[in-house]
């Protein structure tokens, strides 16, 4: 249990920037989520934490300590590898078993602690088999029984769930997620899934050619992206982002008018509006004119692809939508839930709407 | 299997991303950092006392003039005599062109043939799959003992092939093969060909096995012959693997000795000596030190312009 | 992917046919062996079998034994020496990055390439003003030289393949480097380097040109002791059958359990 501080840390190969520098605090307990598309750096800021990269500047501190010049081994510290790192030609039982091994504890306690992690984990039953033998998701559990085992400060999950099949994926994401707050370990969690990101994370730290795009509780990061990139990665389906003007308060692009906005008048404005926000409507009526491009049913809900002008527009709408495709639509923006970045620089324009979004209630 | 989707995985991504493919970069321990060089430190000592240091002395060698028989100590430094000897000797160009034209039949013949045989075999089943592990056998002899045995069979009283190349051939019934230039230079490449084709269709076969199955499907459901798919997406594809065997089948057939030793050794007359044989014999027959030295050196240079070549071509795939 | 009828019985006919070339010369020499000299001489197909001549060649003049015995001590040594050289070097090439890496992998590389006769003149005539001439240390030295570049790209290829993660994973658990590369490398690397070592022995095994110069008549091994069998009435072709018997049955045996990974050996990886 220790905080993880990164003081001005930062990676770079040659020329190549893979984390900018920057600082990063991890609070005791919390359970930070970073995330970013491939090579946006993530894994790499993991793996100085871990000392399994250097860093090329800056002090890494775990507890009350600096790390930088501490082996893996003496950081106190947990490892949940993307393609799990077990040991092949050892049982579960001896998998779990080693970091209690090499430290030197003895049998009797080794076995314990082992038939704890391995209970905490559900795989009581598998000691004896060897990873070869199990399944993706067995092999994860053995993975995180591991890490478990000997109760470090911290944990580090390098995609542990990206390997898994997409129903196994939500299982065991419950599974972290309550193991995590029964044990009360500071993590330090790597992904590329945003709904993994929201779903887990006290905190989401975004990254993008490893600079740190915005670092917020999820619900902070769903409402209010701190620019373009966080916009367009958080959300499934994705923000609808439209590039137009803001003339006198009036959103306009082809096929768009949306007036109340924003204030006064800018060139180069790209509007966010988010697929649930968007309602459907007459043609005529609405914020939009388009015509359906195609309509994907959920289960819970049918999506709207429009055709808005040159962009295309997601609408969630509810499952009696009968439009087939080429038929004309309107579409009507929740005009609480708007969002204007600035075409160029991909930052948010908060001065410019007419009002804040509202958080939504309950976080 | 696990461990290798993984590695393959991980070396996949790191080479789309464009990052350095990761190593260990250990944190700044002295110690370490010297164990590394530690530990290849020892086999590098072996290469360096075993290949580099001989090949040093075989060319300072190649420019003095020592008759083992005459004098136990090298003899004094003669410069380029030794090479000019070389290009100027009737029998020095007579065994480079056999090398050049044994290394020249006996790589496409080879090539050939394994290609074939590897395209048949990689279907795969009970039979294919039976005789493919038959084909390390010709590995596992000894080239000596390869030599030795197809002498036997081609012995004009009781070779089991003169016999059968006899009754197939009525020309050549009763004739000894190994008295015979033209015919013992063909023995010579049949025994090296059987020696080495079943170790080159095993890389093909590996190499076939390796290509990506959807083009060709893709082909199949478009209506492509067998004959087109097999030349215009098949051996396209194998090209990679197809130079890496020509390229091991010429410095093995160049480096070629135990064979031509036991089989004919290098007769009838000099119809069957190659370079490597004719340095042997002015090193161990002759005891002419500094003529054999430099008759060998001058077959390192081609064999190096071959490694270089192999070596860019594996280097450029690995990684 | 299955053929027409009638070309795929051509084809099997053809796979057929391969396998005959290939056993042909290895079983008419195993044959042999066992046939007396004048069912050799009269080509016998159908024979009554022998051992006669594994008899003979352990008795003078030939004392089989003897190569046999330094065959395999050679072998054997050779095997011991490189196979663990080889492996520190290959883990080390693998998972470092060292100044002249890629000169030193190269050098390796292209000494494999040289022809043996280069370099045994100089190994000839060193060897010969020591006086270790015929003995077993300068066949076991100059074996090493061929087979160490051939085992460290062979094992580097395994190790290559194991998971840095596996690794990684270990250090975070607990593992010094060194129970690192006791507990997890080696067990892993375990199934290659004994691959490499079956390899490097049967290499060595095999080997003629070295032998030929630098024994006489003490440290002769197998292959060359072949030629012993060269009578005044010519070859002794069954004696020389039982011999070249004795030199490829056990070479038979061991490729036969490695040759799966037969072709990332040879190739250095370079066919996946």
């Amino acid at each position: 249990m220790a905080q993880v501080i990164l003081k001005d840390v930062e990676k770079t190969w040659a020329s190549f920037v893979a984390v900018a520098r920057q600082s990063l605090t991890v609070a005791d307990g919390e359970f930070l989520v970073l995330l970013g598309p491939s090579g946006c750096g993530k894994t790499t800021t993991m793996r100085m934490v871990a000392g399994l990269e250097e860093p090329s500047g800056g002090e890494i501190w775990i507890g009350d300590r600096c790390v930088n010049n501490v082996m893996p081994k003496d950081r106190d510290i947990a490892m949940v590898f993307q393609n799990y790192g077990l040991y092949p030609h050892l049982t579960v039982g001896e998998n779990i078993a080693y970091p209690l091994r090499v430290r030197g504890v003895n049998r009797t306690d080794r076995e314990a602690r082992v038939a704890e992690a391995a209970r905490k984990v559900e795989l009581g039953n598998l000691l004896h088999r060897r990873p070869r033998e199990l399944s993706g998701g067995q092999r994860q559990r053995v993975a995180l029984a591991r890490a478990i085992v000997r109760t470090p400060a911290v944990f580090l999950m390098d995609e542990p769930l990206s390997n898994l099949d997409a129903k196994l994926r939500v299982t065991m994401r419950a599974e972290i997620k309550h193991l995590q707050a029964e044990l009360g370990i500071t993590t330090i969690y790597v992904t590329h899934d945003q709904i993994e990101a929201m779903t887990l994370a006290y905190r989401v730290a975004v990254m993008k050619n490893g600079v740190v795009q915005q670092i917020a509780p999820p619900a902070e990061v769903y409402d209010r992206p701190a620019n373009l990139f966080v916009a367009g990665f958080i959300g499934s389906p994705p923000m609808n982002l439209i590039t137009g003007n803001l003339v006198d308060g009036t959103f306009t692009a082809p096929g768009v008018a949306l007036p109340g906005a924003g204030t006064g008048s800018r060139d180069g404005v790209v509007l966010g509006v988010r697929p649930e926000c968007l309602s459907l409507c007459a043609p005529g009526d609405g914020h939009m004119a388009g015509t359906v491009f195609t309509t994907e049913l959920t289960g819970e809900a049918v999506l709207v692809t429009a055709q808005v002008g040159p962009a295309r527009v997601i609408a969630r709408t509810e499952r009696g939508f009968a439009e087939a495709t080429g038929a004309t639509v309107g579409l009507r923006a929740d005009m609480r839930q708007l969002h204007l970045f600035d075409a160029e620089s991909g930052l948010r324009l908060p001065e410019m709407a007419s009002r804040l979004p509202e958080l939504v209630p309950g976080e | 299997m696990d461990t290798v989707a993984g590695a393959t995985t991980t070396a996949r991504t790191a080479a789309i991303l464009a990052v350095p493919p990761r190593r260990f970069v250990r944190l700044p321990d002295l110690r370490d950092n010297q164990v590394k060089y530690l530990l290849v430190l020892p086999a590098m000592l072996v290469v360096a006392a075993t290949a580099i240091w001989p090949l040093a002395y075989s060319l300072l060698l190649s420019f003095r003039s020592w008759r083992l028989a005459r004098s136990p100590v090298p003899g004094p430094f003669i410069g380029g005599t030794n090479y000019e000897q070389a290009f100027t000797t009737s029998e020095f160009w007579l065994s480079v062109g056999n090398s050049a034209l044994f290394v020249l039949l006996s790589v496409a013949a080879t090539t050939a043939l394994a290609l074939g045989l590897a395209l048949l075999l990689v279907r795969g089943g009970l039979l294919r799959r039976s005789v493919q592990s038959l084909l390390i056998l010709p590995f596992a002899m000894s080239p000596a003992l390869v030599g030795i045995s197809w002498r036997f069979l081609f012995n004009p009283e009781f070779g089991l092939f003169a016999a059968m190349f006899g009754t197939l051939i009525p020309p050549l019934a009763g004739i000894n093969w190994l008295s015979t230039p033209a015919l013992a230079f063909s023995a010579l490449l049949m025994a090296d060909v059987w020696a080495w084709t079943p170790f080159m269709t095993l890389i093909l076969i590996g190499g076939l096995a390796s290509l990506p199955q959807d083009t060709i499907e893709a082909a199949q459901i478009d209506g492509s012959p067998a004959w087109r798919i097999l030349f215009g997406i098949i051996i396209p594809q194998l090209r990679p693997v197809l130079v890496v065997v020509i390229i091991l089948k010429t410095i093995f057939a160049l480096k070629q000795f135990d064979v031509i030793f036991m089989l004919t050794q290098g007769g009838p007359g000099h119809a069957t000596q190659t370079l490597v044989y004719y340095a042997y014999l002015n090193g161990f027959k002759y005891y002419d030190m500094g003529y054999a030295a430099a008759v060998s050196w001058l077959m390192v240079v081609p064999m190096l312009g071959l490694t270089f070549l192999y070596i860019k071509f594996v280097f450029r795939r690995a990684a | 992917m299955k053929r027409k009828g009638g070309w795929g019985r051509v084809q099997d006919g053809l796979v057929v046919l391969a396998a005959i070339v290939v056993l042909l010369p290895i079983v008419w020499i195993a044959l042999a062996a066992f046939k007396t000299s004048v069912d050799v001489f009269e080509l016998k197909l159908f024979f009554t079998p022998t051992l006669q001549n594994f008899a003979t060649i352990f008795e003078p003049p030939y004392l089989i034994h003897q190569k046999l015995l330094n065959s395999a001590i050679v072998s054997i040594c050779v095997v011991l020496i490189s196979i663990p050289l080889a492996t520190c070097a290959a883990y080390s090439f693998s998972r470092f990055r060292m100044r002249g890496e890629r000169a030193m992998l190269v050098t390796i590389l292209a000494t494999q390439f040289v022809p043996a006769v280069v370099i045994v003149l100089p190994f000839f005539l060193m060897f010969r003003s020591l006086g270790m001439l015929d003995t077993r240390p300068a066949l076991i030295l100059v074996d090493t030289a061929i087979v160490m570049p051939f085992a460290v790209w062979m094992i580097k290829g395994f190790v290559d393949g194991i998971p840095l993660e596996t690794e990684e994973a270990a250090l975070v658990d607990g593992s010094t480097r060194l129970q690192v590369l006791r507990r997890v490398v080696l067990p892993m690397a375990a199934p290659g380097i004994i691959t490499a070592a079956i390899f490097a022995f049967i290499i060595s095994w095999n080997e003629f040109l070295f032998a030929l110069i630098l024994t006489r008549r003490d440290a002769v091994t197998l292959p060359v002791g072949l030629q012993l069998f060269n009578g005044q009435e010519g070859m002794q072709w069954h004696l020389l059958s039982a011999a070249g018997l004795l030199i490829m049955a056990p070479m038979i045996v061991l490729a036969l359990l490695v040759q799966k990974h037969f072709v990332q050996g040879m190739t250095m990886g370079a066919v996946r």
